[in-house]
């Protein structure tokens, strides 16, 4: 193929993701869609291998995709034009349950299937046994409770299953704002296989499809390039994910065995050497233990290499069957495989490789979910009508990368700061609800020469009612870890305010209802540092001390400089303190 | 006479209209330190060429029409005031921590972007009002008087308050409003519900930061502006162009400074919007600005210019989110100075970096080298070496040739004419991709819009771009190069105004709503009777910012009338929510209650007549010689070459043609056809 054809054909697969995003980001209902944007939007080719995916959660799509349109294959072999499916089973290649995923194979006239094209979105609710997405405690499938739906038909002729419907309906708590994201998102997905079959009336599909394989062998040259530029070595690190019901009593430890390869042009990912599944809802589905290594990865080497199938031959994942971070047997609960222990993958994955390698990698991101950013749910006291909600209030927890401090609001190393941020007043006026504060606290941010992000905290309640608030907040015990000398981000904590101002500790896995006149307090985890913190630019310690983000004193014993609280430096001392280090 | 200055990065534009609707076009250098140099100059260029002294000749002027770009340079630049914020007590970091997102999911090198006002200049005041108005904590206006001494010895040149709520029950901002001007009655500040009464308390602080940190020097720009031009004989109306393609005096520019911030994409809009209805029968339009780093894209609906909040100075997410709106303009980094290369895995790329206007394309000679869309356009044949900008700036044909042999035609095993042929198509691609996201955001199908080229190089490509959209029809106005001055004569007198007040279909309070747009209306008539007395026709226009209930990003509807007083209305304006959303985003959903979180009334004072605009003849035409050019499937022939202003109306040209003026240069594909319109438009069928 020549090499214009190629640029060509690759903006546009790269633009009909973005059309399907931008439709599914501005139709979505529920605040996980539109605010959160906790979506994505995806193309896999016939042969279901990953070919190009809107710039969304990396969480999402690296892999899983290509695995749930395998199985949509397998379970229905001829795929006919105006089917679609849902598929939210961990067990059949989705992340979670709660990512319902549309699959809408694109079928030419012919009636050969040519691509497939996927949507998916966290939904506000899935019928779990309790008004939560992310169920931690539930110690299986049963207890987790949602509806589960291993590659589903729900579309045939372009027309709408009902009875999968009126099943939602039967389930799923506000079935209206369900029905609204459902239809947003198969929108996506039918806009995604219109735009192919109109590029291909354009240039014929055998160009489409000899397109995909030059494609990928471009991707792949690229990564092969990018782990060349990586110096060989091996490093093994842990990072443990906080005891929680149904875990053992120190947590999770993960550990993570990373191989760099430069001659063979090979990255490898060892997890077998991890604890077997868990009662619990914090254990990895297939795709989010695949997915959470490559992120660590690609969050590692030169970014503007392709993420798609084709750089994927260049990484080796091993995994097992029935490992808490490897590949779960039904009926494992899966619930909440995107963030927590995912979180616990990604991050050490990064740290090896900047172990490995200097200038490259990351600190560990900061661990989630805090109340802050919890599903909230309750009887709204204006019409009597009940609501559930995930807010986005506050969380921060970004890592220093070897050439930029943290980009604060990247939630969690699994969303990359894809999320937005609620604003106080959408949320006041979406549920009854009063925000009384967010701050950021100082001396919390992962020390380093480029510094990790601090913790906020943010105390919000109900108003004239009582709401009940699910997290599961992890990194209480562990906080993020720096590298290459750099320290560890600020923990993250929980507690409920009584109206005297009171406060007593709340635990990190919970479901807690809050009464008018309560607050709940929420702090986030920071994100890790990079680099020893005493060769940070004085220049910079000294404004973060002049904005309040670091006290001077933190400023002498942490970075050795002496600073006075204005944020004049006192440079003969400085120069002491740091020579004596 | 009227006058009409753009003043951009590189030239001052300037269009002067005579009373019979005759327009002159003339370009002077900017002066970036003082814009208004540039502007005497060039309008002492255009007095030197009617041989009149400029004291005779500016005397002429009834008008002056002014956009700018003094304001966003100032906030790109940092030379703004020194501005103090002001907000809700346990709030301070609402500026800080934005409103999250991220460009670039992989992309760790860049450091998350510092406040437009930084947490040392914010100060927090013990309040609270609820979503509702109520008052949860009463003001404390001790705290408030401790605070402006603070703000006095930080030694604050602005202030900025925003206050949670403010928008819905005003009195604690307001009182702080009247604290300090008691206390600090030289420090201009700015109070966000009277500027930007939306809901999002970022954005609502975001617009009064940027407001109020422009003050002090927007001030002392207008008062310069209108004495330096009373001072050489102007006696007319000085009016400057609003970021919502409309007009405002100067002296209100310089009382709330945000409205002009988007003064420059503003105006090519307007005179898209012109040229689309005169020279075609299409509902929409796209209009394309391309310049030597930016392309441009803005859109016309249904005869209307829509507007965005979201509107960013630069990249997303990393820039300055202003929060108030401004004409939906969609930039991406292609154009003429656009550099092409190979990556090492063999795939040609063409921007976002830019050659820009020095050292420039490799064919300015001005040391640069690497190969741009210019040198491919020059490799080709289409751009004229010798005839640039009207033969004032001479380019190295050789030097264009030599780069993209060595960038694009050597390392990907290319011809060089296919070679350039393919910057030219993947630069194509990179402006159909940025006119396809705007259309998609603003609902409009391209297949049935008009394309209209303005900017000195839209001419290049325009016609492979509206084939690629499958748009039929492609318009070059005469006035193209200076689009957006032509658009500033044809703009209009404009003020909106907003009311936040929150209402749902279901239990619908017909009387607080038709109470707020009956002061909406107020509002509007003042208006019209104090800056618009005496226009020639004023119209206002309501219009609600609504969503499906549970959905958060607004869309807006306008509303027929100025009230909605009864099932009726109420009813009529449902099913025109349930239209306008199915354009947009191609659905509905009848069985949702609707949202309404915002009001607004747009009044606009037509001030001047209506007429087309023509552009006088020049006083010499060459002839131009057919030259060699290549074209895909075609190859290397010699074209014809075509003056612009020579061509009659009714004559139609076949593709492969080239048009040319001395501002730009029209390449007509094969299989397309040029004719002359009696607007002076090169209108063509792309084929």
């Amino acid at each position: 193929m020549d090499l214009v054809t190629l640029a060509l054909l690759n903006n546009r697969f790269e633009g009909v993701a973005r059309k399907m995003a931008n439709t599914l980001l501005r139709t979505g209902r529920s605040g996980v869609l539109n605010i959160a944007r906790d979506f994505s939007c995806c193309i896999v080719t016939a042969d279901a291998e990953l070919l190009v995916a809107n710039e969304g959660l990396p969480i999402h799509v690296l892999s899983g995709p290509d695995l749930m349109a395998k199985v949509m294959k397998e379970y229905c072999p001829t795929l006919k034009k105006g089917d679609a499916f849902i598929n939210n089973s961990p067990y059949h290649g989705c992340s979670h349950a709660a990512d319902h995923t549309i699959l809408v194979p694109v079928v030419d006239d012919k009636g050969k299937h040519r691509f497939t094209v996927l949507a998916k979105a966290h939904q506000a609710d899935i019928g779990n046994s309790i008004p939560t997405t992310y169920h931690g405690s539930a110690k299986d499938v049963y207890e987790e409770g949602a509806l589960i739906f291993p590659s589903v038909r729900v579309q045939e002729d372009y027309r709408t299953n009902e009875d999968f419907v009126r099943m939602c309906r039967m389930r799923i708590r506000v079935p209206d704002q369900w029905w609204g994201d459902f239809l947003a998102a198969l929108g996506a997905a039918r806009i995604g296989e219109q735009e192919i079959t109109a590029m291909a009336e354009e240039v014929g599909w055998d160009v489409l499809e000899a397109f995909c394989g030059e494609w990928l062998d471009y991707s792949e040259r690229r990564m092969v390039e990018a782990v060349r530029a990586l110096p060989a070595g091996r490093a093994i690190r842990t990072s443990r994910h906080d005891p929680f019901p149904g875990t053992p009593e120190d947590g999770i430890p993960v550990k993570v065995d990373v191989t760099i390869d430069p001659a063979e042009a090979r990255i490898t990912v060892d997890l077998t050497d991890n604890m077997d599944c868990l009662p619990c809802g914090l254990n990895l589905s297939e795709a989010c233990s695949r997915t959470a290594a490559m992120v660590g990865i690609f969050n590692s080497i030169d970014h503007t290499v392709p993420k798609n199938a084709g750089s994927f031959r260049r990484i080796e994942l091993k995994l097992r069957e029935n490992c808490v971070v490897g590949i779960p047997r039904f009926p494992i609960s899966c619930s909440v495989a995107t963030t927590n222990v995912a979180d616990r993958v990604a991050n050490p994955v990064q740290c090896a490789i900047a172990e490995i390698a200097e200038g490259q990698g990351m600190a560990e991101c900061g661990a989630v979910i805090p109340p802050s950013v919890a599903v909230i749910s309750g009887i709204h006291p204006r019409d009597g009508k009940p609501f559930i909600n995930q807010v986005f209030l506050g969380m921060t927890g970004g890592a220093a990368s070897p050439t930029a401090d943290a980009w604060l609001t990247i939630g969690h190393v699994g969303n990359a700061g894809m999320c937005n941020l609620d604003s106080v007043e959408l949320d006041e006026l979406r549920q009854p609800l009063y925000v009384a504060s967010r701050r950021l606290l100082p001396d919390t941010e992962g020390p380093g020469e480029r510094t990790g992000a601090p913790s906020i905290a943010v105390e919000f309640g109900p108003v004239d009612c009582e709401i009940s608030v699910g997290y599961v907040s992890d990194g209480v015990v562990n906080a993020s870890l720096g590298v290459r000398g750099g320290g560890r981000g600020g923990a993250a904590n929980q507690f409920l305010v009584e109206p005297d101002g009171s406060r007593q500790p709340l635990p990190s896995c919970a479901q807690v209802s809050v009464r008018d006149g309560q607050l709940v307090l929420s702090i986030s985890a920071g994100g890790g540092g990079y680099g020893d913190p005493r060769r940070r630019p004085v220049d910079e310690v000294a404004r973060d001390v002049r904005l309040g983000r670091i006290s001077a004193e933190r400023a002498g014993t942490i970075y050795g400089v002496a600073v006075d609280p204005d944020g004049t430096i006192d440079r003969e001392r400085t120069a002491r303190l740091r020579n004596a280090a | 006479m009227r006058f009409a200055v753009d003043t951009g990065g590189t030239f001052t534009d300037l269009v002067v209209e005579d009373d019979d609707g005759v327009c002159r076009l003339f370009k002077a250098a900017t002066t970036p330190h003082d814009p208004v140099a540039g502007m005497l100059d060039a309008l002492s260029l255009a007095a030197a060429a009617e041989g009149q002294p400029l004291a005779e000749f500016l005397a002429r002027g009834a008008s002056l029409l002014h956009g700018t770009t003094h304001a966003i340079n100032a906030i790109i630049t940092g030379r703004t005031a020194k501005t103090a914020f002001v907000t809700t007590a346990g709030h301070g970091d609402m500026l800080v921590l934005r409103e999250g997102g991220r460009a670039e999911t992989f992309n760790f090198t860049h450091r998350f972007p510092e406040p437009y006002i930084p947490k040392s200049l914010t100060f927090e005041v013990p309040e609270r009002v609820m979503a509702d108005g109520s008052v949860r904590e009463a003001l404390d206006e001790k705290a408030v008087l401790d605070m402006i001494d603070k703000l006095r010895a930080s030694g604050a040149e602005a202030v900025a308050v925003s206050l949670l709520w403010s928008i819905v029950n005003p009195a604690h901002e307001l009182r702080v409003g009247e604290l300090l001007a008691k206390h600090l009655p030289d420090i201009p500040f700015t109070l966000s519900h009277q500027l930007n009464p939306a809901i999002r308390e970022f954005r609502r602080a975001s617009s009064a930061a940027v407001d109020a940190s422009l003050k002090p020097m927007m001030g002392r720009y207008m008062r310069d502006l209108e004495s330096r031009l009373r001072q050489a004989g102007f006696g007319g109306r000085v009016l400057i162009v609003t970021s919502q393609a409309g007009v405002i005096d100067a002296a209100d520019a310089a009382r709330a400074p945000i409205h002009i911030v988007n003064s420059g994409p503003s105006m090519a809009p307007i005179a898209g919007r012109y040229y689309a209805a005169v020279d075609s029968a299409a509902e929409d339009a796209i209009i394309a600005d391309t310049g030597g780093t930016t392309y441009d894209v803005s859109i016309v609906r249904k005869g209307t210019i829509p507007t965005t909040r979201e509107t960013w100075i630069g990249p997303r997410y990393r820039g300055i989110m202003l929060g108030f709106p401004w004409v939906d303009v969609k930039s991406v980094g292609a154009g003429g100075g656009s550099i092409a290369s190979i990556d090492s895995g063999g795939l040609l790329h063409v921007g976002p970096a830019s050659a820009g206007a020095v050292p420039g394309p490799a064919a300015y000679g001005r040391g640069g080298t690497r190969a741009t869309v210019t040198d491919a356009a020059v490799t080709l044949g289409y751009v004229d070496p010798a005839y640039f900008l009207g033969g004032a700036m001479k380019l190295d044909a050789e030097l264009a040739r030599e780069a993209v042999q060595r960038d694009v035609a050597t390392p990907g095993g290319l011809p060089l004419a296919e070679a350039a042929n393919a910057i030219i198509t993947i630069a194509t691609e990179n402006m159909v991709q940025a006119i396809l996201d705007i259309t998609v955001k603003q609902g409009i199908d391209p297949r049935e819009a008009v394309l209209i080229g303005g900017g000195g190089a839209a001419g290049l490509n325009s016609v492979r771009i509206a084939r690629r959209l499958g748009c039929r029809t492609l318009i070059i106005p005469e006035t193209g190069p200076a689009l957006s001055a032509a658009g500033a004569l044809m703009s209009e007198l404009k003020a909106e105004y907003h009311v936040a007040l929150v209402a749902h279909t279901d239990g619908f309070d017909h009387a607080a709503v038709d109470a707020a747009l009956a002061g909406l209306a107020e509002k509007a008539r003042q208006f019209a009777e104090g800056p618009g007395a005496g226009a020639l026709e004023t119209r206002i226009a309501f219009k609600a910012d609504a969503r499906y209930a549970t959905e958060v990003w607004e869309i807006e509807v306008p509303l027929r009338g100025g009230s909605i007083a009864n099932a009726y209305d109420l009813a009529t304006f449902v099913e025109d929510f349930h239209r306008t959303h199915e354009t947009l985003f191609s659905f509905r959903d009848e069985g949702s209650a609707i949202e309404v979180v915002g009001w607004s009334a747009e009044v606009t004072c037509r001030l001047s007549e209506a007429r087309d605009l023509k552009l006088a003849p020049p006083t010499s035409l060459r002839e131009r010689a057919p030259r060699p050019a290549w074209f895909a499937g075609v190859g290397w022939s010699d074209v014809p070459v075509h003056r612009f202003e020579a061509l009659e109306p009714g004559v139609i040209l076949q593709g492969p043609a080239i048009v040319e003026n001395d501002y730009t240069t029209v390449v007509v594909d094969p299989g397309a056809t040029a004719e002359r319109r009696p607007s002076g438009s090169l209108v063509i069928d792309v084929g």
